[in-house]
């Protein structure tokens, strides 16, 4: 928009328009417009990564020459890893964003991608051939990028991995048809032991004076005069514990350069008095954190962004599992609230800046997961509200600071999700639904007396750890505690579960990939009637299931020796008390689970084909088989029959629905069985992220009706696009016949409302109402796209001019512009749900 | 089928399937592969209706609500 014409409007003006971007440019502080504009859009677009964002080749080659020197070294893996760390840490580029109060940055430069070449080969070679985002000058750093590749061919985790797995369902996963991803421990999901880092007991130093002692005590165990089994692996852990510390030590004093240079400009190049004076404070900030607990809300903000950054120097960080209103909360109302050092509005500022560091936090990523995750970098899900271990209320004012500086930052990522109770206040309800109301897609709404009853039966945390759950990636609860806290969720337990019908067709056999991935159950047309049908369904998702669970159970079995995180196990107390590595299975509780992506064209299909060929007799089985060979080519009208004369679920019926539960029940059985390093279960998490879009070209047609090419439905539990005619309270009647408890670990419902109709006071009445029958009827989970037909089709149109409109895909939100125009149109087509 | 475009003629099959973004309705998007031009195409006449450009909408307006309500104001129109 031209800046007069920006300028002359209102903000009363734009939000009558439902323009919300441009009032919150109107709105926010100027400190917080500056950084917001300051910041490079580093999601891809569709699956390319922007014009000027580049890869970052700086700790690449400083993790490469580290490696080189110690090569004859005689460390331990361990130890040598965290010299590598360390290294790092203490010869990366550092800056510090004008305006900015908060500091830390995963690359060198704003608009880099740090690269961490340690991790896969295979994620290596995507950096060569990417030539888009290699940075200037072109040819010389191909050479650098080509020296570091070779390099690290053969020593990489997943290098080093490969040899020890089973290579048949290597072979299967990396084929890309079912799962999503490697079973790397550097490379997904790690929640954090916020209970043991976060509650202000507690800092780097402090923990570097735990392991001190702990390895005087070892000392002293293994020079006394015997020789047992508890000696020998005593060397181990000292190992673990010197890594611990040398992470903890190059954390601090990475800050402390910080501090410096924050110095430096205050007192040598800085002329405003003002901004001098922020900088010392910067400078306070980064000597007090993170050595030791935050004293204020800066602190503790800056803290936090130190661990992110760290973790993210060591690891490949798909999501940021965090709890920020719970853990700075009691900052801010010592700031605010009681010593009154910060105004509500300075407050604000800093937690607008808070979102819009994280925002800008980019790691290169190979193209799957940026065509499954279309403009962001990763799952930032931040978990709000909620109860305590107590199980009261724990909204608090900085609950709402958040919601409030969501609307005037408007960033797609980090999103929330807002942990529902019966007890959370009207007025934290009015601002979580502002947020949706303004378009941002966010806070999701999670129903919490549901999902800590989920995590209990599941996976067995105790009620005062499940009260503390915070959401792993977009979806699934882990309490950040000693031992229920989840180092590494893999991402490769990700099932394309389109393919388990799909399958049924073709014996297993993937024409896609053209190998044998699945079951070899018997020829579909040979089946008399459904029972058998569903029983090679059943076999079907039990070894889908098993090849991508197998895989991630083996690598977290060598995890600790092969791929350690010793960073991740210094700010653990499992790992810090008991010298093990933080992914050593035997400290932890476990909380793997499978994310069922692409779930609901199974119940659809089934429902279809038990109506039309085993009940009707419309159709024979080689007829359908037949259609689906030839992708509905020349089919068209029997493909239209089998969309609309066969039950959908999401109108509440229950011939679709019965087969639903039905489905879910079989895999809650299976989950049973399958059991984690831990000893603990497999629960399944239908939801898609942008899923239904990579894979529309890897599932063939279905007989739900789709064909190869379509989207596949969004995900989770969400009817297909148009599919869901009966209205709002239909869709919450089918989700609410599932046990949200006892038939898998969450699941995802997409719901796109009307923005006309819910505006003002009876808009915000008709979405309560609409929320207390989703409550009643006991779903985990609700997220809201609340942006027009028309709003969409002109960011279509004119994309420049809507750079800022946001909508929610799936677990995430994302600027419209920047996702695929399949995307874009599978969103539009989604029902508009009219309450009340 | 003939492309709205360039008048490339083929059967329907020769056209590139894109997609259909709803599963309910019998128009896709396919490509020409003579000018690529993406177009919509009715499955079930197997005819080219038009390009697809940015902001275009193949299938209508989306479900539900605005749907809806669109019915009810031609409704009201006709019975006026």
């Amino acid at each position: 928009m031209a800046q007069a014409a920006l300028k002359n409007t209102s903000i009363e003006e734009f939000e009558k328009k439902q323009e919300w971007w441009w009032a919150a440019e109107k709105r926010r502080s100027s400190r917080l417009d500056y950084l917001r504009k300051a910041i490079w859009k580093k999601g891809a677009i569709g699956g390319l990564y922007a014009p000027g964002v580049k890869t970052d080749l700086e700790q690449a080659v400083l993790t490469t020459n580290m490696a080189r020197s110690l090569e004859n070294a005689p460390d331990p893996y361990v130890v040598k890893s965290a010299k590598i760390f360390a290294h790092v840490l203490d010869n990366k580029t550092i800056f510090i964003t004008d305006h900015a109060q908060l500091v830390g940055y995963t690359g060198s430069l704003p608009h880099t991608m740090n690269w961490n070449p340690s991790i896969a080969s295979i994620l290596n070679a995507e950096v060569f051939n990417d030539p888009t985002s290699i940075p200037d000058p072109v040819d010389k750093n191909q050479a650098v990028i080509q020296d570091i590749v070779g390099y690290w061919a053969g020593k990489s985790d997943l290098d080093k991995m490969m040899p020890v797995f089973d290579m048949e369902d290597m072979m299967k996963m990396l084929s890309g048809s079912i799962g999503w991803g490697v079973p790397l421990a550097r490379g997904g999901y790690s929640n954090k032991d916020y209970e043991y880092l976060m509650t202000g007991k507690r800092a780097f130093q402090e923990i570097l004076e735990e392991i001190d002692k702990k390895i005087d005590e070892a000392d002293e165990l293994v020079h006394t005069p015997v020789a047992n089994k508890e000696i020998a692996l005593m060397y181990d852990k000292l190992n673990n514990w010197e890594a611990m510390k040398i992470c903890l030590e190059a954390g601090i004093r990475i800050a402390k350069r910080y501090a410096r240079l924050a110095r430096i400009i205050a007192e040598n190049f800085e002329e405003d008095p003002k901004r001098k004076e922020e900088l010392l404070k910067i400078a306070a900030a980064c000597e007090r954190v993170p050595a030791h607990p935050p004293r204020t809300l800066q602190e503790s903000f800056q803290y936090d962004i130190f661990i992110q950054m760290m973790s993210r120097t060591e690891a490949i960080e798909g999501a940021w599992p965090c709890r920020p209103d719970y853990y700075h909360g009691p900052y801010y109302d010592k700031d605010v609230n009681i010593d009154k050092t910060l105004t509500p509005e300075e407050a604000l500022d800093l937690v607008g800046e808070f979102l819009i560091r994280a925002a800008e936090v980019c790691q290169f990523k190979p193209k799957f997961a940026r065509e499954g995750l279309q403009g962001i970098d990763g799952t930032w899900v931040w978990t709000m509200g909620g109860v305590d271990a107590n199980g009261r209320d724990a909204c608090n004012d900085l609950t709402i600071a958040f919601m409030q500086a969501a609307r005037l930052v408007r960033v797609a990522n980090p999103t929330f999700a807002f942990r529902w109770h019966p007890h959370v206040q009207d007025k934290v309800m009015r601002e979580v639904f502002e947020c949706i109301r303004h378009g941002l897609g966010y806070p999701s709404i999670r129903h919490d007396p549901i999902l800590i009853a989920n995590a209990m039966h599941w996976h067995g945390h105790p009620i005062e750890e499940a009260r503390l759950w915070v959401h792993q990636a977009c979806m699934s609860p882990n309490p950040p505690t000693k031992h229920g806290y989840q180092p590494m969720r893999m991402a490769n337990a990700t099932a394309n579960c389109a393919k388990i019908i799909e399958y049924v067709f073709t014996s297993g056999f993937d024409k896609i990939v053209n190998m044998q991935v699945g079951a070899e159950t018997p020829d579909v047309t040979t089946f008399k009637d459904f029972e058998e049908f569903f029983a090679a369904w059943v076999t079907q998702m039990k070894t889908i299931f098993s090849i991508l669970v197998r895989s991630v159970n083996r690598a977290r079995v060598l995890a600790p020796t092969l791929t350690p995180r010793p960073f991740l196990s210094a700010i653990s107390e499992r790992s810090v008390e008991s010298g093990l590595d933080t992914l050593d299975p035997s400290i932890a509780r476990g909380n793997a689970w499978i994310t069922a992506f692409t779930w609901v064209e199974n119940a659809d299909s089934l429902a279809a084909v038990k109506k039309l060929v085993f009940e009707e007799k419309k159709y024979t089985m080689a007829e359908l088989k037949e259609a689906l060979d030839k992708n509905w080519e020349g089919y068209e009208e029997m493909r239209l029959d089998f969309v609309k004369n066969a039950p959908k679920w999401g109108n509440d019926d229950d011939y679709v629905d019965s087969i639903m539960l039905r489905c879910l029940d079989e895999c809650a059985k299976f989950s049973k069985e399958i059991k984690c390093p831990c000893g603990n279960n497999w629960p399944i998490l239908p939801e898609n992220v942008s899923g239904n879009i990579h894979y529309a070209n890897i599932v063939g047609a279905l007989p739900n009706g789709r064909r190869l090419g379509d989207a596949l439905y969004d995900g989770g539990i969400s009817p297909g696009p148009g599919l869901d005619k009966n209205g709002p309270t239909a869709v919450l009647k089918s989700c609410g016949k599932i046990d949200h408890i006892t038939q898998g670990r969450a699941f995802l419902l997409n719901q796109r409302l009307s923005p006309t109709q819910l505006a003002g006071e009876k808009g915000y009445q008709l979405w309560r109402a609409y929320m207390r029958t989703w409550a009643d009827l006991g779903l985990d989970h609700v997220q809201f796209n609340m942006v027009d037909d028309s709003t969409l089709r002109a960011a279509q149109k004119d994309p420049e001019k809507y750079q800022e409109v946001i909508v929610r895909v799936a677990g995430y939100s994302a600027h419209f512009v920047d996702i695929s125009r399949k995307t874009q149109d599978n969103i539009i087509q989604r029902t508009v749900q009219g309450l009340g | 089928m003939k492309c709205t475009e360039c008048g490339y003629e083929a059967p329907l099959s020769e056209f590139r399937y894109l997609y259909n973004a709803r599963i309910d309705g019998s128009i896709s998007i396919r490509q020409c592969k003579n000018c690529e031009q993406w177009l919509a195409v009715d499955e079930l006449k197997g005819v080219a209706l038009e390009k697809v450009t940015g902001g275009a909408a193949p299938w209508g307006k989306s479900a539900g609500i605005e749907g809806l309500a669109e019915d009810v104001k031609k409704k009201k129109r006709r019975s006026a």
